[in-house]
């Protein structure tokens, strides 16, 4: 771009125009803008939610801006009063930050023609949970013959420098380490014996990747053959050839419900009311659950097929029934110190 | 400085056309900075009660010291590695042809056009357990069981140093340019050895360059949060990871404000040492 000084002189203008008159900058005409998650979860909602939503609500203008939830709770805490962000997706743990710092508004219940349908665990009214995030162990199955059943599977002798997990920076990290716990005896209130299980990882750590993502590719690379591991990016990596596959262990996978929530003093109140409303309509999630999504469907509208019923639940109740929800109001009120724990404690 | 009289006109024009970049710092770098060091001397989260809390609760934990070092020697490290590969690169530039001066350049400025991160994730293919090197050691016979190298302080420094080599060498074939070529002539032909030249007459006069070179590198591989954390991994922990752990995953935005503030006199400090040692060459420069 060229820079004269015209331009340099309408930039001045329209700086000082906005100074002056505050109402004029995007309180009208901004578009609904909508903070997914990146990667694959843009991916899905750019190609499905936002034609539906577009399509329901007569091509009105909306912006994906993907980022993690920390960041979306970062931006609008910076500007509270005209937040540049209108809808928010959060995991569980950030979800309750953003809503205690009072960043969300209740999400309009009364007027919504799909939350009663939701399955009774995503019925959050501060923001319903369109889908599910579903954790489970991910392996090699060209190097791991025997396909893993349990969380302890990890800590067999065989898998010697072999297993990868993330730090706690990341919910599947704090969500896994709190499974961990429960299965030695602790729970979300007390995750030592979680802790010590991971002392007795240590010989069978290749990894401790910086965040889901980053443990992900260490597939592709042989880095590690077996791993805690997200349901929905296993899928993706298996789709472009990477030998993994995913089981639900057997004391149940893990199921962090992914929230979708109105920014409080957001200018497009009513078109992030549509926006969420589209995310929960059977139609969206049923194509949302199809390859190569495969997102877990919250609508007990949705007939579950595919992937999803061969490896997860044929139906919602099923999925109620062997999903593990875990408290993240308790686990929140001690995660900062866990994290520093795992800092301290975990070196390789 | 014996020219001040005639500098004096020079440098008013000077800040009369330095006052836009000056007034965009002032807006965009110095007062974000001042925010910055405000919220740090905040005692809780919500930045309402004052107190140097945050900086008493780092400065008196030994783990939270111990990122800091680990930081500070990584950037020595790698700054070390840069330069002992760096300078032979250098020195070999300016003896070679333009044809071959042309391929040189290339090669050094190919890492800059392309994004770190592909950079990064090149490196976890060559040293992950069946990357390039544990395959070639294996097939060798030279190893039965593959090393190590991800994800640990080796693969850090090494991957940091190939990433910023770029910076450590722009600056040292520079500074090799401009050493009249006549001087070392006259070096051996007094009888000094190659070794000797090298050591007493193009190491002095390189140093400004060396010292350019390294602030540049040390700045770079300290602060590379990319890099860093996917070579590194999440148990790794230098302070860009720490910085963001507690500002982003921890929302403890007053405690993450005043690590960047000591992060930032801890590099100064580095920095002023290298600026030291500048002052120092300039004295090798008179000589």
């Amino acid at each position: 771009m060229m820079i004269n000084r015209r331009s340099l002189l309408t930039t001045a203008l329209t700086f000082g125009a906005m100074k002056a008159f505050p109402g004029l900058s995007f309180a009208q005409a901004r578009p609904l803008v909508f903070a997914t998650f990146t990667g694959s979860w843009e991916e899905a909602h750019k190609a499905v939610l936002v034609p539906a939503f577009r399509k329901a609500n007569a091509d009105a203008a909306i912006v994906l801006d993907p980022m993690l939830s920390v960041d979306q709770i970062a931006k609008v805490n910076a500007a509270k009063a005209n937040p540049p962000i209108d809808v928010m997706l959060h995991d569980p743990g950030p979800a309750l930050v953003a809503i205690g710092q009072d960043l969300v508004e209740p999400y309009p219940v009364e007027k919504s023609a799909y939350y009663k349908d939701l399955i009774t665990e995503a019925q959050e009214p501060m923001g319903p949970a369109p889908f599910f995030q579903v954790v489970g162990l991910t392996y090699n199955p060209d190097t791991v013959k025997t396909p893993p059943t349990s969380w302890a599977d990890l800590w067999k002798p065989e898998f010697k420098g072999r297993v990868g997990i993330t730090n706690l920076n990341s919910t599947l990290g704090t969500g896994w380490l709190v499974e961990i716990a429960k299965m030695r005896g602790g729970s979300e209130a007390n995750v030592d014996p979680g802790f010590k299980a991971l002392e007795e990882l240590k010989p069978n750590l290749a990894a401790v990747a910086a965040n889901p993502g980053a443990l992900a590719t260490l597939f592709q690379q042989g880095q590690i053959d077996i791993s805690p591991g997200n349901f929905n990016a296993i899928q993706i990596l298996k789709a472009r050839g990477v030998p993994v596959e995913f089981v639900a262990p057997k004391e149940g996978a893990i199921a962090f419900k992914t929230t979708i929530h109105i920014v409080k003093n957001s200018p497009n109140r009513d078109l992030a009311f549509k926006l969420i409303e589209a995310a929960l309509t059977p139609e969206v999630q049923t194509t949302l659950m199809k390859s190569p999504y495969l997102i877990v469907p919250t609508n007990s509208k949705v007939t579950m097929g595919g992937e999803i019923a061969r490896i997860l639940a044929k139906d919602t109740a099923e999925l109620t029934q062997k999903f593990v929800f875990q408290d993240w109001k308790k686990i929140n009120e001690q995660r900062a110190a866990w994290i520093e724990r795992f800092n301290r404690e975990i070196k390789l | 400085m014996g020219a001040a009289p005639a500098a004096r006109d020079v440098t008013s024009y000077g800040t009369g056309l330095a006052a836009p970049l000056a007034l965009f710092f002032l807006a965009f770098f110095v007062a974000p900075l001042l925010q910055l060091f405000w919220l740090s001397l905040h005692n809780d989260t919500a930045g309402l009660h004052w107190g140097i809390g945050q900086y008493l609760q780092f400065l008196t934990d030994p783990f939270s010291l111990s990122v800091l070092g680990s930081t500070l020697l990584l950037g020595a490290a790698v700054t070390a590695v840069c330069l002992l590969l760096g300078f032979p690169i250098a020195w070999l530039y300016q003896r070679v042809g333009p044809r071959l001066q042309t391929v040189i350049i290339l090669i050094v400025l190919l890492p800059l056009l392309t994004s770190v991160v592909v950079r990064t994730f090149a490196w976890i293919v060559i040293l992950g357990r069946q990357g390039i090197i544990n395959a070639t050691l294996q097939s060798l016979g030279m190893i039965d069981t593959p090393l190590r190298l991800l994800y640990t302080q080796f693969g850090v420094v090494i991957a940091l140093a190939q990433v910023q080599m770029p910076l450590m060498v722009l600056p040292l074939i520079t500074a090799l340019g401009r050493i009249d070529s006549n001087l070392e002539d006259a070096s051996c032909s007094l009888g000094a050895g190659s070794w000797r030249t090298l050591w007493r007459i193009v190491l002095p006069l390189s140093l400004p360059g060396i010292i350019a070179g390294c602030t540049l590198t040390y700045a770079a591989a300290i602060t590379a949060f990319i890099t860093q954390s996917l070579i590194g991994g999440g148990q790794m922990l230098f302070m860009p990871m720490y910085l963001y752990q507690q500002a982003s995953a921890l929302q403890n935005w007053p405690f993450a404000a005043a690590i960047s503030i000591i992060f930032l006199l801890a590099v100064l400090a580095v920095v002023s040492v290298f600026t030291a040692l500048g002052r120092l060459s300039r004295g090798y420069g008179g000589a």
